[in-house]
C-alpha cells in the first residue's frame, strides 16, 4: 500500500524547496516575518519524507521489503526505455531512513542557527533542494532517475558552496567544485549512453543481472564511467582538492554536504552496482588503488591542517578513500557500514565543530618521532600534494591560453576574412584613409585614368616599399617572420601538441 | 664609520616599528582567552573623532554607522530634532550661528544636511533621477510637509512650476549652462562617437600622423601626472601588490594567501593539527624558508628560479628584511610606512602574530614568535609572485624602479591601466582595455592599440558624462543646492536672491559636513537623547530610592558583578523583597587568583586583565571525602580521556579511526537527536550522567598560608593567602564599595559567567572582570575569607567590625541559563538556616523573573510567555547547540551609575546600566573613587567600545557572521577556509545594540571629581579624549552635571519632566523587543 506512494520521499523535500522559492519570489516569506513560514515548510517535508521512510521500513520487516517498484514509463522508443522506478531493497530502505534523518537533523539545525541571516530563505530552499537530490540518489531505481538526483546534488553544492555571494574566495571555490564535479558527470552520462545503447536501458535491476559475456569493452566503459563519477563525486584523486575548497558555507551546509552524506554518495553508487563490478576484477584493483591513495593522501594532509572544517574535511576524505578500498577488496557490505555509520559521526562532528575548542584538554597529540623528521612530506602535506598547482598547471593555465589565442585568432584572422570590425584597428584604418596623399589632378577620362594610376603607384611605393618599418613591404616581411616564429612557439606548447594529435586522430577515424 | 651608524640606525628603527604596531593591529588575544577591550585602543592617546578619522584613513574602516541608519533612528524618534541642534550648536567649527540672508544660518543648513542625503550624483544618476524619477517635476519623497507647503504656496500650487523653476533657479546662480543637461549629454559617449572624434580631430589638427596629435600628448602629461601621483603612494598606503593590482587587476596575494595561511597557521596552532613544523630552534623565517625549498611551485615554469632566489636571502629575518626592501628599491624612508602597510594587509594575522609575540610562551608553546620572522616571509612570498606576474606581463623584475622605468616608456599604457583598474570607464572603453591589459607581454606586440585607447579615453574623460572636477557642475553642485533648497522649503525667487558669496557659504556648509563630521555629530545627538532620557530618571529618583543609608538592617546584602546584565536580577529581588539591599561592584572581588580547581591541570588567572595574579588557589576534596575523590580522579581520567579521543584522534588516525567511529556512530546518532528534540533536558541529563560518572565530590579550599610562607610573585605564586593578606583583601573591598558597617545577616557575593554551547565566542559572554571566565571561585574565596573569625579580628583592628550574627556566601549566577549556584554552605552555621533557606528561594524567584524579561529581546523566544516557559526556553538556549545566540551578552549596554543604590534603586534601567556600588560620604579625599574610576573605567569603556565598534562596522571591525565560521588553531575565527583571522564581536552579538558611548554618572561632589581627573592622566586620555562620557550627581542637592573636556563640570541643561511610573518591571517591557525609556517602578518602603 504504502509502496505505492514512496516516490513522495524524494518530492516532498523538492515541492518545499519549489515552494519557499516561489513564495520568495512572491514576496510572501520575505524577511525576518517570513522565517517561521520558511523553516515550517522545510522541515515538514523533511520530516514528512522521514516518517514516510519509517512506515515503510516497518511495513518492510512485516511484509519484507519490496525491492524494485516501477511506477510509470516515461519515455519508450524501440529498445530504449526510460521508467520512473525507485529501488527499496534493503539497501535503499535502510540508507533512505539513514538519510532522511540526518537530513532532518540537518535542517532542524539550522532553524536557529540560521536567524536571522540575510540568505535565510535562499538556504532553506537549497537545503531542501539537495534532500530531495540525496533521496533520489538513495532510492532511485535506474541510472537516468539517480542522475538526476546527482545533478540536482550538483547544483545545490554549487549554491550554498558560494552562499555568500560577495565573497570572492567563496565564488571562486564554489566555481572550482562545480567545475571538477561536471568531469564525474561526463562518466555518469557516458555510463548511461552505453548501458542505454547496449541494453536499452538503466534500470538497476537489469543492469546487475546481465550476463557476462556481453562485450567486454563496452562493459569496461560502462564501470569506467560510472567509477569516474563517483570517484569525482566522493572526492577521491585526482578530484580531491576540490572539497577541501567547499568549505565556504555555513557550518550545517558542510556537515550534511561534505561531512555527511553527498560525499558519500560515489560510494553508494558503487555498492548499488556491486554485481556489475564485481563481474571487472580490473576495476576493483582500480578501486582498490585510488581507494588507498586518497587515503593516504587524505590521512596525511589532514595531520597538518590546522583549522577545524579543514581537519574533519580530510578526516572524512581519508575514510571514504578506505570504504572504497573495501569495495575494491569486495567487502561491499562492511564498505555499506562503514558509510552508513561515518555518515553520522562526521554529521554530529561537523555540527559540533564550532565548539570543539571547549570539548577537549589537550592539543592532538604529536606525529611519531619518524614521521616527524620528514620535512619534504611535510611541505607536501601542508601544500596538499599540490593537486591544486598540479590542475593549475595541468587544466586551468592551457584551458585558458586557448581561449585568448581563440579571441586572438577571431580578431586577427576570422573577423578580417569576414569584413567583420576589428575592435582594436578600426581607429588605425579610419585614420589611414585619411593620410593618403593626392598626387596631382587629371582632367578627362585619360587624366583621371592617370591620375589613379600613379596615385595607386605612389601608393604601391610608399606603403609596400619605402617605409622601411611599420608598415611597408619590409614590414610585412618582418611580421610574417614574427608571426612564422609565434606559430612554431605555439607549436612547440604541449597543448597544441595536443591538439594537433586530436585533430590527426579526429581525421583518421 | 658613519655608514655602519646609519645601518645601526634602520636597524633599531625597524624593531622599534615592531612596538608600534601593537597601535595599529588589532590587540585581540586568542579566543579562548577572549576579553573585551577598546577595539581602537591604539588611538586612545587621539580625541575620539580624530582617532576614528585616522583610523578610516589608515585603514579605510569608517567608524560610525552609516548616516541611513542614523535617520531611520531619526524618524523613530530615537534621536530628536533638538538633540541635533543642540550638537551643531555646540560646535565651534561649524559657527552654526552665522547668518547666510536674513532668513537662513549656516545651522539650517547643516540641519537639512543631516536629515537629507545630499551628497552629490554622477552624471548617470542625475540623467536617471531626470527621467524615471521625474526629479524635475516633482517633490523628492522626503521633502517635510512644511517645505512643501511653503514651496506650492509660492508656486500657486503647481508643483511641477515649483519644481522646475527651482531647479532653473538653481542653474542660474551657479552660472551653470542648461545645455549640458541634454539626456544625450548626460548619457555615455558612444563608440562610434568617440572614434569619430579623435579622427576629426585628427583631420582638424591636420598632423601627419596620429602620434603627433595634440591630444596624445596630453595623454602624456596626464599620465606622467598620475605616475608621480601613483609612486608617492607606494610605502605608506600601497605595497607592491596593491602597486601591482592597480596596474593588472590581478592580486598577487591571491596567489600565495592558502601557502602562507597554512604555514602561519601551522607555526601558532595551539592544538588542532598534529604535526607542526615549529619548534624551540629557529624561527618561524628559518622553518618556513627549509619547508618551501621543498615546495613543488619551484618546477613552475613561471618560477623557474625559485630555489636560487631563497637561497639568495640572508638566514637572518631583520636581514632579509632588509635585503628585501632594497631590492624593492624604496627609499629608505619610505620602510617603516610600507611594513605598516604590509601588515595592514591582513591584519588579522598580522595582530595574532603580534600578540603571540608580546606574550611568548603562551599556553606552554615553544615555537618562538617574532614579528620580524612574519615580516620577512611576507616580503619574499609578495616579491617572488609578484615577480612571476611581472615577467610574464611586461618581461621586467618586481622592483619599484624597473616598474617605474617601464611604465616612463610607456606612458599610455600606463594611462589605459590605471584608468581601468581605478576609475568608472563606460563599457566600450573598458572592453577595449580589458583586452589589452589581459595580454601578456609578447616580442611581437604592436604598441598602437595601446595609443589609441589611451587617446580614446582621455577624450572620453573631457565629455561631461565623466565628471571630470570643475567649478560648479549640475551633478555635484547644482544637485546639492537644488535637493537642499527643496528640504528648507526655499522657492524659486527666494534662491535667485542668492548672490555668488551665499551660494558659497551654502556649499561650504555641505563641505564641513563630511563623512566624518556629520556621522560625529549623528552620534552625539544619538548619546544626547539616550542621556537626557537617563539623567531625567536618575533626578527624577533622587531622595526616593532606598539605601541612601543603612538605618534600619537590611535583611541581606547581595553583591552582584557591575555587569549591565545583573541589573534585572537586582531590580526583581529588591522588588520581591524590600529589604533586600543589592550592591555591585567588579566581580573578582579584590580577589587576584591563579585558579586550579579540583580536575584542572593547569591555572587560570581570575582577575582584570591587567594584573597578574601572585596568588594561586587550589580547589580541593573535602577531608572527609578522600577515598571518593581517589575514586573520581580514575572516573574523571577516563572520561576526559574518551572525549579527548574522540575530539582529537578520530581526526589524527586512519585504521583506528574507522574502529572508533563505527562504535561511537550510534552514540553520536542518539545525541544528534537528543540535541534536536529536547536540548534543554538532553543537556539536564547529559549533565547528570555526566556527574554520576565522574563521582562527584564535595570540596573546599585550600585558602589560608601560613604567615610564614614566601612572599607570592608573579612567577612563584604563594599557596593561598595569608591571615594578614584575607583581611587587607576583605577590609578593602567593604570598605570600596561603602559596605564598611551596617551588615545584614547575610552577605552573599555573586560570581558569574555564562554557559553556551558551540560557541567559538563563549568566553565574551562571562565575566568581564575576571578575563573572560566565571567568578564564581573569587565570590567563593572571598565569602570564606570574610567568615574566618581571625580575619573579623584583624578586620576590628581595621574598624570594620562584623558581628557573629553575620555571614557571607558566595554564590554563582549563570546569566546564560538564570541558574545560581550556592557554595560552602554546608559551612554555615545552624542558626542562619532558616532564614537562608527563605533568601535562597527569593534569589532563585528573581531569576525567573529575570529570564522572563530577558524573553522580550529574542525574536525566537515566546511573546509574553508564562513564568514557567520564559524560565525553560531561557535554559533550553544554553544547552542548544544550534543557537547562535544562547545570550545577548553586553547588548544595548549605554550607561554606568557609580554611587549608593539610592541613586538607581526603583528605577527601571533595561539591563543597559553598568551599578558599581561606593559611598561618597566616606570618601571625602577622593581616593576610593579615584581608584574605582582607574579600575572600572577601562574595563566599561572596554566593552562599550568593543560593541561600539562591532556594531557600527561590523565588516571590518567585527568579526561578521556565526554561521560561516571556521576555528582555526583554537586561537581564532576564519570565514571559510582562507580568509583573514576574523577579530571583534560577531553580527549576532551585536544585533540589537544601540552603538553610542559609554555614559558614566558618578555620585560625588565636582570638586572631588575635578581633582581626581587633575591628578590622573589616565582618566585624562580616557574621558578627556572623549572616549567615556561622564557627568557627576551631588550626593547632597542632586545636583547634576556634565563633564566637558574644555571646560570641566558644567550644570546640566536638561529640564526635569515627570516620569511615568509602573507597577511592576514586566508591565512596562511586556510585549515590547526594542530598548525602552526609564521609567519608576512603584516603590514599597522597606520595613512596612
Amino acid at each position: 500500500m504504502l509502496n505505492q506512494i514512496a516516490w513522495l520521499v524524494p518530492l516532498l523535500p523538492l515541492l518545499a524547496a519549489a515552494w519557499i522559492g516561489a513564495g520568495f519570489v512572491l514576496g510572501i516569506n520575505r524577511g525576518e516575518a517570513g522565517e517561521r513560514h520558511t523553516f515550517m515548510v522545510a522541515v515538514g517535508a523533511i520530516l514528512g519524507s522521514f516518517v514516510l521512510m519509517l512506515a515503510l521500513v516497518v511495513e518492510a520487516v512485516i511484509d519484507g521489503a519490496p525491492g524494485y517498484l516501477l511506477y510509470t514509463e516515461w519515455f519508450h522508443s524501440g529498445k530504449l526505455s526510460i521508467a520512473v522506478s525507485l529501488m527499496l531493497d534493503g539497501l535503499g530502505l535502510a540508507f533512505g531512513t539513514l538519510f532522511a534523518l540526518l537530513l532532518l537533523i540537518a535542517i532542524r539545525f539550522s532553524v536557529n542557527y540560521m536567524h536571522r541571516e540575510a540568505g535565510f530563505q535562499r538556504f532553506f530552499m537549497i537545503l531542501s533542494l539537495f534532500a530531495s537530490a540525496m533521496l533520489l540518489i538513495v532510492l532511485a531505481g535506474s541510472g537516468v532517475l539517480t542522475f538526476v538526483g546527482w545533478e540536482l546534488a550538483g547544483v545545490s553544492s554549487y549554491l550554498l558552496i558560494g552562499y555568500a555571494l560577495d565573497r570572492n574566495t567563496a565564488t571562486k571555490n564554489a566555481n572550482y567544485a562545480f567545475i571538477t564535479n561536471r568531469i564525474g558527470d561526463a562518466g555518469f552520462i557516458l555510463g548511461l549512453f552505453v548501458s542505454l545503447s547496449l541494453f536499452g536501458t538503466t534500470e538497476w535491476t537489469l543492469l546487475s543481472s546481465l550476463e557476462s559475456d556481453q562485450q567486454t569493452l563496452m562493459r569496461g566503459m560502462l564501470i569506467a564511467g560510472f567509477l569516474l563519477a563517483a570517484l569525482a563525486k566522493s572526492a577521491q584523486l585526482p578530484f580531491a582538492a576540490w572539497i577541501s575548497k567547499a568549505l565556504e558555507g555555513p557550518t550545517p551546509s558542510s556537515a550534511i554536504f561534505y561531512g555527511s552524506l553527498m560525499v558519500h554518495a560515489g560510494v553508494y553508487l558503487v555498492i548499488r552496482l556491486q554485481p556489475l563490478i564485481e563481474q571487472t576484477p580490473v576495476m576493483m584493483w582500480m578501486l582498490m588503488f585510488i581507494g588507498g591513495l586518497t587515503a593516504l593522501y587524505g590521512w596525511l594532509s589532514g595531520l597538518v591542517q590546522t583549522d577545524v572544517k579543514s581537519s574533519l574535511m580530510f578526516s572524512t576524505t581519508s575514510q571514504v578513500g578506505l570504504m572504497f578500498v573495501s569495495c575494491g577488496l569486495g567487502w561491499f557490505e562492511f564498505a555499506a557500514w562503514h558509510l552508513a555509520l561515518h555518515a553520522i559521526w562526521r554529521a554530529y562532528q561537523f555540527l559540533v565543530s564550532p565548539g570543539l575548542m571547549h570539548m577537549v584538554t589537550r592539543g592532538a597529540r604529536p606525529v611519531p618521532a619518524w614521521l616527524a623528521g620528514q620535512h619534504q612530506l611535510y611541505t607536501a602535506a601542508l601544500q596538499r600534494l599540490w593537486l591544486d598547482q598540479l590542475a593549475e598547471w595541468l587544466l586551468i593555465r592551457p584551458v585558458d591560453a586557448l581561449s585568448k589565442e581563440l579571441v586572438d585568432f577571431d580578431d586577427k584572422v576570422v573577423n578580417r576574412i569576414a569584413g567583420l570590425p576589428n575592435e582594436q584597428s578600426s581607429l588605425t584604418r579610419g585614420g589611414e584613409r585619411q593620410w593618403v596623399a593626392n598626387i596631382g589632378r587629371g582632367r578627362g577620362f585619360a587624366g583621371r585614368t592617370m591620375e589613379k594610376t600613379a596615385n595607386a603607384m605612389h601608393w604601391f611605393e610608399e606603403h609596400l616599399i619605402l617605409k622601411g618599418s611599420g608598415d611597408g613591404l619590409l614590414g610585412v616581411i618582418h611580421h610574417l617572420g614574427l608571426y612564422m616564429q609565434r606559430v612554431e612557439q605555439l607549436l612547440a606548447q604541449p597543448r597544441y601538441l595536443v591538439l594537433l594529435i586530436l585533430a590527426t586522430f579526429a581525421v583518421i577515424i | 664609520m658613519k655608514h655602519t651608524d646609519k645601518q645601526q640606525d634602520i636597524r633599531s628603527r625597524l624593531k622599534h616599528l615592531i612596538e608600534h604596531f601593537e597601535h595599529v593591529l588589532p590587540g585581540q588575544a586568542p579566543i579562548q582567552d577572549f576579553v573585551h577591550h577598546n577595539t581602537l585602543h591604539g588611538y586612545e592617546h587621539l580625541v575620539f573623532p580624530d582617532a576614528l578619522k585616522a583610523v578610516h584613513e589608515l585603514t579605510g574602516a569608517y567608524g560610525y554607522e552609516p548616516a541611513e541608519k542614523y535617520r531611520e533612528y531619526y524618524q523613530k524618534g530615537r534621536i530628536l530634532k533638538r538633540d541635533l541642534g543642540a550638537v551643531i550648536d555646540a560646535d565651534s567649527e561649524l559657527e552654526a550661528q552665522q547668518q547666510i540672508t536674513q532668513s537662513l544660518t549656516r545651522g539650517d543648513v547643516y540641519l537639512q544636511a543631516m536629515l537629507h542625503p545630499l551628497n552629490s550624483v554622477t552624471a548617470c544618476q542625475l540623467n536617471w533621477q531626470i527621467e524615471e524619477q521625474h526629479a524635475l517635476t516633482t517633490f523628492q519623497p522626503d521633502i517635510p510637509q512644511q517645505s512643501r507647503d511653503s514651496l506650492l504656496s509660492a508656486s500657486g500650487g503647481n508643483e511641477a512650476g515649483a519644481i522646475t523653476g527651482l531647479w532653473e533657479a538653481c542653474m542660474q546662480v551657479l552660472e551653470i549652462d542648461q545645455q549640458f543637461l541634454h539626456p544625450e549629454e548626460l548619457a555615455d559617449m558612444s563608440a562610434e562617437y568617440a572614434e569619430e572624434m579623435l579622427t576629426t580631430l585628427a583631420e582638424s589638427e591636420q598632423v601627419e600622423s596620429i602620434d603627433n596629435l595634440l591630444l596624445h600628448r596630453l595623454v602624456h602629461k596626464e599620465s606622467d601626472h598620475l605616475q608621480a601621483q601613483l609612486w608617492s603612494q607606494v610605502g605608506d598606503e600601497i605595497t607592491l601588490r596593491g602597486l601591482l593590482r592597480m596596474l593588472t587587476g590581478h592580486d598577487v596575494m591571491d596567489d600565495y594567501r592558502p601557502a602562507l595561511l597554512r604555514y602561519l597557521a601551522s607555526w601558532l596552532d595551539q592544538g588542532v593539527a598534529a604535526w607542526r613544523n615549529g619548534s624551540a630552534t629557529g624561527g618561524f623565517f628559518h622553518a618556513w624558508r627549509e619547508s618551501a625549498m621543498e615546495d613543488m611551485v619551484q618546477y613552475d615554469t613561471q618560477m623557474p628560479d625559485w630555489q636560487d632566489q631563497l637561497q639568495l636571502v640572508p638566514d637572518d629575518p631583520l636581514e632579509a628584511v632588509i635585503v628585501e626592501l632594497k631590492q624593492l628599491g624604496l627609499e629608505e624612508d619610505a620602510w617603516e610606512g610600507y611594513l605598516q602597510r604590509l601588515a595592514l594587509e591582513l591584519p588579522g594575522w598580522s595582530g595574532m602574530f603580534l600578540w603571540r609575540h608580546l606574550h611568548p610562551g603562551y599556553e606552554g608553546q615553544v615555537a618562538p614568535v617574532d614579528m620580524m620572522d612574519y615580516l620577512a616571509v611576507r616580503l619574499v612570498l609578495e616579491r617572488l609572485y609578484a615577480q612571476r606576474l611581472t615577467r610574464r606581463k611586461w618581461r621586467i623584475e618586481a622592483t619599484l624602479p624597473t616598474i617605474r622605468w617601464y611604465f616612463r616608456r610607456r606612458r599610455s599604457e600606463f594611462f589605459v591601466r590605471y584608468t581601468l583598474f581605478n576609475k568608472r570607464l563606460p563599457e566600450f572603453l573598458s572592453n577595449r582595455a580589458q583586452r589589452l591589459a589581459g595580454q601578456d607581454s609578447r616580442l611581437d606586440e604592436d604598441y598602437s592599440p595601446w595609443k589609441i585607447v589611451a587617446d580614446m579615453i582621455w577624450n572620453w574623460q573631457q565629455s561631461p558624462s565623466s565628471d571630470r572636477p570643475g567649478r560648479y557642475t549640475p551633478y555635484r553642485h547644482g544637485w546639492q543646492l537644488f535637493r537642499l533648497s527643496q528640504s528648507l522649503g526655499m522657492d524659486a525667487e527666494r534662491v535667485q536672491l542668492l548672490d555668488s558669496e551665499q551660494v558659497e557659504i551654502i556649499l561650504d556648509c555641505l563641505q564641513r559636513l563630511d563623512e566624518e563630521k556629520s556621522g560625529f555629530v549623528w552620534l552625539q545627538a544619538y548619546e544626547i537623547n539616550y542621556r537626557d532620557q537617563f539623567l531625567n530618571a536618575i533626578s527624577n529618583n533622587h531622595r526616593r530610592g532606598r539605601w541612601e543609608d543603612r538605618k534600619q538592617r537590611p535583611q541581606a546584602q547581595l553583591i552582584f558583578c557591575m555587569d549591565d546584565r545583573e541589573e534585572g536580577i537586582r531590580r526583581h529581588l529588591e522588588a520581591l523583597n524590600p529589604e533586600l539591599e543589592t550592591l555591585g561592584a567588579a566581580a573578582f572581588y579584590n580577589t587576584v587568583i591563579n585558579w586550579k580547581g579540583l580536575d584542572d591541570d593547569k591555572v587560570t588567572p581570575l582577575c582584570p586583565v591587567v594584573r597578574t595574579p601572585s596568588h594561586e588557589l587550589d580547589e580541593i576534596p573535602h577531608s572527609s571525602a578522600a577515598e571518593r575523590y581517589q575514586q573520581h580522579q580514575e572516573r574523571h581520567r577516563k572520561r576526559i580521556l574518551v572525549k579527548n579521543f574522540l575530539a582529537q584522534e578520530v581526526r589524527r588516525n586512519l585504521l583506528s579511526s574507522t574502529l572508533a567511529i563505527v562504535v561511537s556512530a550510534p552514540a553520536a546518532l542518539a545525541t544528534l537527536v537528543g540535541k534536536i528534540t529536547a536540548p534543554l533536558q538532553f543537556g539536564r541529563f547529559s549533565a547528570l550522567l555526566r556527574r554520576n560518572i565522574d563521582l562527584e565530590v564535595p570540596t573546599t579550599l585550600a585558602l589560608t598560608a601560613e604567615e610564614s610562607a614566601p612572599e607570592g610573585t608573579e612567577d612563584a605564586n604563594r599557596h593561598g593567602f595569608s591571615d594578614r593578606e584575607q583581611a587587607q583583601n576583605v577590609g578593602q573591598f567593604l570598605r570600596t564599595i561603602g559596605l564598611a558597617q551596617g551588615f545584614s545577616p547575610f552577605v552573599v557575593l555573586f560570581g558569574h559567567g555564562s554557559s553556551s554551547e558551540n560557541n567559538p565566542h563563549a568566553s565574551a559572554y562571562n565575566c568581564g572582570a575576571c578575563s573572560g571566565n566565571h567568578s564564581g571561585p573569587n565570590a567563593r574565596a572571598f565569602a570564606q575569607m570574610a567568615n574566618r573569625p581571625q580575619v573579623r579580628t584583624l578586620l576590628q583592628e581595621q574598624g570594620i567590625d562584623i558581628a557573629d550574627d553575620v555571614w557571607f556566601v558566595g554564590s554563582y549566577h549563570n546569566t546564560g541559563s538564570e541558574e545560581i549556584e550556592w557554595f560552602d554552605v554546608d559551612m554555615m552555621p545552624l542558626q542562619f538556616h532558616q532564614q537562608f533557606e527563605q533568601l535562597q528561594s527569593e534569589v532563585a524567584q528573581a531569576a525567573v523573573l529575570s529570564a522572563h524579561e530577558r524573553c522580550r529581546k529574542f525574536a525566537s523566544a515566546p511573546k509574553k510567555p508564562t513564568l514557567a516557559r520564559a524560565v525553560s526556553h531561557i535554559a533550553g538556549r544554553s544547552f542548544d547547540f544550534s543557537q547562535a545566540r544562547p545570550e545577548l551578552g553586553h547588548a544595548t549596554n549605554a550607561s554606568a551609575v557609580i554611587g549608593r543604590r539610592s541613586v538607581s534603586q526603583g528605577l527601571f534601567l533595561d539591563r543597559r546600566t553598568f551599578l558599581i556600588s561606593y559611598d561618597p560620604t566616606t570618601d571625602a579625599e577622593g581616593a576610593i573613587i579615584e581608584q574605582l574610576l582607574l579600575s572600572n573605567g577601562p574595563v566599561g569603556a572596554g566593552i562599550n567600545l568593543e560593541y561600539y565598534f562591532s556594531t557600527v562596522n561590523n565588516e571590518q571591525f567585527g568579526c561578521g557572521t556565526k554561521v560561516m565560521h571556521n576555528v582555526t588553531g583554537f586561537f581564532g575565527v576564519m570565514e571559510g577556509a582562507n580568509s583573514d583571522l576574523r577579530t571583534g564581536l560577531p553580527r549576532q552579538m551585536i544585533e540589537i545594540h544601540e552603538a553610542m558611548r559609554l555614559h558614566v554618572m558618578v555620585e560625588a561632589s565636582v570638586e572631588i571629581l575635578t581633582k581626581v581627573y587633575q591628578r590622573q592622566p589616565p582618566l585624562q586620555q580616557l574621558i578627556g579624549n572623549g572616549w567615556l562620557l561622564v557627568s557627576a550627581i551631588d550626593p547632597d542637592t542632586g545636583e547634576i552635571s556634565l563633564f566637558d573636556p574644555q571646560q570641566g563640570f558644567i550644570p546640566w541643561g536638561g529640564e526635569v519632566k515627570p516620569l511615568q511610573r509602573v507597577e511592576h518591571s514586566s508591565d512596562w517591557y511586556d510585549g515590547h523587543m526594542q530598548p525602552l525609556e526609564p521609567v519608576m517602578l512603584k516603590q514599597e518602603a522597606a520595613h512596612a
